[in-house]
């Protein structure tokens, strides 16, 4: 008896040590934690309010190079609250709200920088600097309980679990949601590009759930017959489609096909071992060429191909009038091993871009490049610029004539030779 | 006497170097190479390309623009047609030109360690032991996983820990789904502008929270994030999404549903 009190007593001591030490350490945690959040939400702060005069003193200037000055400093701002913000345990609601709010301030203002449309700019952000102003109070009032020195952890957590309506933060998001619409409305090409996505221009037919599974099945033959669960999209989907599960033996996977029309938008399928056919790249090329024929993707051609652990994952785009339409693209996923396609993807092009006529300037590349650089391939396609303008543009290969030949992909307006994109090729 | 030892040694020399010329010209699989191709074929190509001078960068079995010119260079010095593709004849050509030390080359790749292949330095003054492993300016293991070019192995890993972290007992689909939300956040104004911070967004994943995100991902959550970074979204554009069984957000039951897969339901 007098042994087991000994040990029970021993156990409590060990259990309370144990305690004691998990309790010291959480704190500790705690504590780190805390003074993070702090210094997140008085950096937020501090950048704001800067952001907030730096926006006021662009009202200022007529003078060219110190307004570029000035946008350049609201630009990586914007960008500097934009990431002080995504790490503050704010309510996703009241987060968002403030990046997308911020971030086309810093969009404009690197736009402007770019066109030199100063008075576009001085009209607009008159009204922006002023809601900025109200912003920041009322940033100032929500967050003062956040300075104050009472050591309490709990209300970060209590920020991120609580609805807007219920604390601080709730007129700031509601404010932010509304400021964001009328200082910010969408341009043409926003709604174009946003219409695109929503599928918004598809007239055709309506088809039923048995005619989308005969659609499926008349394009993947391999999963005919296959044990099928068909469920619509909820009410509230920008555009109403059948997702269909399928099972078939190994074979598992889903495709969603419009209502309107019948348009597979995707599919994908598992089958976990395949069949070695002894396929060469080739045969891969082919069998994607001609499903896309099939299917009726007979304007695409494949971009790009790359060889993953089991599978290839081939790109394709829409060709009009020689130019590789990059927005129309489709993808495919083909096993390695059979060649079984495994899965595709014509979410894009779908909705097809409408092309516009646009004027095409020669550029002289010896004197676009740095000597040295090598032009190894010149190619027209279309692309959105960073405004969903859909541009007629040349799509340069260039490479350094040196030891490792770094290479990269540069895309050139056709019209006006602005720069759209470059990326580095590994 | 002599002159049938002098027959059957020419015989034995012949029939010995056909031996080795075979072992040479097949020591390739066969197969034809591009860019875009990769695996172990790929990482003989570069070997081979690097011992005789003409490739430079890392090798790590992916069918770059660096071993596309690198070859293109090698079949112009040869005088074979300049396309990039490593067919029969520029096979041979290469093979009888350069040598491959495959088991020496695959320790490397294996052990992580930073290494070249050229002809011209013994290769044991030509690696630095383990000097990749670490995550720093080594060699990295042979890559089987190409990207598409906005992104990195380091997206890929991080995606990969959170849709396991989240998703694990979903269908493949709900996993991809999962992947894409992820990545239509990285294209929306309303979220950060990198992986990481999506990610890491106090509040945005429930496996960031409870610390699921640091379990080991499996290959079918990688495979997942790969096809997402793909194209496939089952989402629709997804921004959201949530389990209506334990979602206690007001906000979250708000938002314009889409579709929902498995136990997750996805939103605006």
């Amino acid at each position: 008896m007098r042994n087991a009190v000994y040990l029970l007593s021993i156990a409590v001591i060990a259990l309370g040590l144990y305690s004691y030490e998990v309790r010291t350490e959480n704190k500790q945690l705690e504590r780190t934690v805390h003074a993070q959040y702090t210094n997140a939400l008085t950096s937020a702060s501090e950048t704001l309010t800067t952001l907030q005069t730096s926006v006021n003193q662009s009202l200022l200037f007529q003078d060219k190079s110190a307004l570029n000055k000035e946008l350049d400093n609201i630009w990586r701002l914007s960008d500097q609250l934009r990431s002080s913000i995504s790490g503050l345990p704010l309510n996703r609601e009241v987060a968002n709200n403030w990046m997308k709010y911020i971030g086309k301030i810093g969009d404009e203002a690197k736009l402007v920088a770019q066109t030199g449309d100063y008075n576009s700019w001085h009209d607009k952000m008159g009204v922006v600097a002023g809601n900025l102003k109200n912003l920041s109070n009322e940033w100032e009032v929500a967050t003062s309980r956040y300075f104050e020195n009472d050591g309490d952890f709990s209300k970060w957590q209590r920020t991120i679990d609580s609805d807007t309506e219920q604390e601080n933060f709730g007129k700031i998001a509601q404010n932010l949601k509304s400021y964001s619409e009328t200082d910010f409305p969408l341009t043409a090409s926003e709604s174009d590009w946003l219409k695109k996505r929503e599928l918004k221009n598809l007239e055709d037919k309506e088809i039923t759930k048995e005619q989308a599974i005969d659609k499926l099945e008349l394009l993947i033959p391999n999963i005919k017959d296959a044990s099928y669960t068909v469920t619509k999209s909820k009410d509230t989907a920008p555009y109403p489609f059948y997702h269909i599960q399928f099972v078939k033996g190994s074979r598992m996977g889903y495709a969603d096909i419009t209502v309107k029309g019948g348009h597979i938008l995707s599919f994908l399928s598992e089958r976990p071992v395949q069949e070695d056919k002894n396929m060469t790249q080739q045969d891969i090329k082919e069998l994607t060429n001609k499903f896309m024929e099939n299917a009726g993707y007979d304007d695409a051609k494949i971009v790009e191909f790359r060889e993953n652990h089991e599978v290839y994952h081939i790109s394709a785009a829409r060709v009009y009038d020689n130019a590789f339409v990059y927005p129309d693209g489709l993808q495919f996923k083909v096993s390695k091993y059979s060649g079984e396609l495994l899965g595709f993807n014509a979410m894009e092009y779908v909705q097809k871009e409408t092309i516009k006529e646009q004027p095409v300037n020669p550029v002289d590349w010896k004197q676009f490049f740095r000597p040295g650089t090598i032009v190894e391939e010149v190619k027209m396609i279309y692309t959105e610029n960073e405004l969903f303008e859909l541009r007629l543009c040349y799509q340069v290969i260039a490479r350094f004539d040196s030891e490792f030949n770094e290479t990269f992909r540069v895309v050139v307006d056709a019209e006006t030779h602005d720069v759209i994109k470059v990326e580095y090729m590994q | 006497m002599a002159r049938s030892i002098l027959i059957t040694l020419i015989l034995v020399l012949g029939i010995a170097s056909s031996i080795d010329q075979t072992k040479e010209v097949h020591a390739f699989s066969g197969r034809l190479l591009e860019r875009g191709s990769s695996g172990d074929d790929v990482i003989e190509l570069q070997a081979r390309l690097q011992w005789v001078g003409f490739y430079n960068g890392k090798i790590d079995g992916i069918f770059g623009y660096g071993t596309y010119w690198a070859l293109r260079n090698f079949q112009q010095q040869y005088g074979l047609d300049i396309d990039g593709v490593l067919g029969p004849n520029t096979r041979n050509t290469l093979v009888k030109s350069s040598q491959f030390h495959r088991d020496w080359v695959h320790q490397q790749i294996a052990k992580g360690n930073q290494f070249t292949h050229y002809g011209n330095t013994p290769l044991a003054q030509q690696t630095k032991a383990g000097a990749g492993t670490n995550g720093g300016t080594g060699q990295k293991n042979a890559s089987t996983v190409q990207l598409p070019v906005k992104y990195s192995e380091r997206d890929l890993q991080l995606m990969a820990n959170a849709v396991y972290g989240e998703s694990r007992g979903e269908p493949y689909e709900g996993q991809v789904a999962v992947a894409a939300v992820i990545l239509n956040r990285l294209e929306s104004p309303d979220f950060p502008n990198t992986i990481s911070e999506i990610i890491f967004q106090p509040g945005a994943f429930t496996a960031v929270a409870d610390g699921q995100i640091w379990l080991t991902p499996n290959e079918r959550a990688k495979q997942a994030v790969l096809d997402a970074m793909n194209g496939w979204d089952p989402t629709e554009n997804a921004l959201y999404y949530f389990n209506p069984a334990t979602a206690t957000s007001k906000w979250i039951w708000s938002r314009p549903q889409i579709k929902q897969i498995g136990e997750h339901i996805f939103c605006y």
